[in-house]
């Protein structure tokens, strides 16, 4: 067997010890993940800038149809407020108590052997309460008959158009006084009515207090 | 891991290498997160929020746009009749306008005489008419007859809508019973100038 004699064995040695040395692998493995890493921030980097450009088309977009759309809004809130305020103004008109139809019914009760001397009326809170305070004078030969039948129609004609009528005497007393009607001598009584009531129909309105009958 | 750096029998300086390789590795990995990953991550995060954000709203915007050209429309008889509404509160102060006008109404009426005194005025707890005002008046009528007074305020009920009447007070006059002396509270809705 022959002889070999390894004379550079040191060198080989240093040569092996460089090539495990572990800071120049760590250093390659170091510069490969770091390549791979600026590599993948490039992607990153990459689609990021894609995504700034879409976030400005987008803005470009919105900054075109923003000033219309607050406008749209600003418009439809006011239309809202004006919808709703015309609403509630309606309702408002619709409700009113109408005094000229009563005033009409009220002369329509007066007979020639009466006479109205004052009239105190007022609508309550929610204006469907009316209550009328009528006071007069009645002549005839039966002059408390004359402010009976001065009491029953106009209860009677309040009932065609309102509701809970209640019409009846507060007072009623003969007076020592004669009136000539008609040439003859007529005993007088002064009367007062109280009036009392609703422009619609409570019963009705009961269930759902918001929704108020139109007036005819 | 002092048995496997034996068994990997590497030199004390080869150690230190590796020890040094380790932290520039950590420190390379903390300054990639931190610094460049990170914030890149953060700021594309917040473009893709910003982009949804917006796309939101420009989708929405087409509806607001629909919807206020549909309420435009559906609203066109409530603004004519709001804007009749407030036509009938001129300009100014209602106390500058409101008695004048109606001494002419009734003089029209054949009334003459009318004064009307302001009572005061309140707002509407309706959160819908907060530029409305509440305005209550004593219309005084010296003198009228029945009849001319029933046609007056059939006319002042159709032709001022706001107003409403609220206590009425007649009686005959005590020297002339054929005339009545006539006293009206009345309110009327007032747009706040």
């Amino acid at each position: 067997m022959a002889l070999h004699l390894n004379l550079l064995h040191e060198e080989f040695q240093e040569q092996r010890l460089r090539q495990r040395d572990p800071l120049k692998i760590g250093m390659m493995v170091l510069g490969g993940l770091g390549t791979l890493m600026f590599l993948y921030y490039m992607w990153n980097a990459y689609q990021t800038l894609g995504i700034r450009n879409r976030l400005n088309a987008v803005q470009h977009d919105w900054s075109k149809v923003e000033p219309n759309v607050t406008t749209a809004q600003k418009r439809s809130a006011e239309l809202n407020g004006i919808i709703s305020t015309t609403k509630v103004l309606d309702g408002m008109i619709d409700s009113r108590f109408f005094w000229a139809p009563f005033l009409e019914k009220l002369s329509r009760c007066v007979a020639l052997n009466a006479q109205i001397t004052s009239v105190d009326g007022t609508v309550l809170e929610d204006n469907r309460g009316i209550s009328v305070m009528i006071e007069g004078l009645a002549a005839g030969r039966e002059p408390r008959a004359a402010a009976e039948e001065l009491r029953q129609l106009l209860s009677e004609q309040l009932s065609q158009s309102y509701h809970d009528v209640k019409v009846e005497f507060k007072t009623l007393e003969d007076l020592d006084t004669l009136v000539k009607i008609g040439g003859a001598n007529m005993a007088m009584a002064r009367f007062s009515v109280s009036a009392t009531f609703n422009q619609v129909d409570t019963a009705k309105a009961a269930p759902s207090p918001n929704s108020r009958t139109p007036r005819k | 891991m002092k048995n496997l750096l034996s068994n990997l029998n590497l030199s004390k300086d080869q150690i230190q290498k590796l020890s040094l390789s380790t932290i520039g590795f950590v420190v390379l990995l903390y300054v990639y997160f931190s610094f460049f990953l990170g914030p890149l991550n953060k700021s594309r995060n917040s473009m893709m929020v910003s982009i949804n954000e917006l796309q939101s709203k420009l989708g929405n915007s087409k509806n607001e746009m629909a919807k206020a050209n549909t309420l435009e429309r559906q609203a066109s008889a409530a603004t004519t009749r709001y804007s009749a509404l407030t036509n009938l509160s001129p300009e100014g102060a209602p106390i500058a306008w409101f008695p004048p006008r109606m001494k002419i109404f009734f003089s029209n009426q054949q009334i003459d005489k009318t004064t009307a005194r302001l009572e005061g005025n309140v707002p509407y707890k309706n959160a819908d008419l907060s530029g409305w005002m509440r305005y209550n008046w004593l219309l005084d009528l010296p003198q009228t007859d029945f009849a001319t007074l029933g046609k007056a305020v059939a006319e002042l009920e159709n032709t001022e809508p706001l107003l409403s009447i609220h206590h009425i007070n007649i009686h005959a006059l005590a020297d002339d019973p054929q005339f009545q002396q006539v006293t009206l509270n009345v309110a009327t809705a007032i747009l706040k100038r």
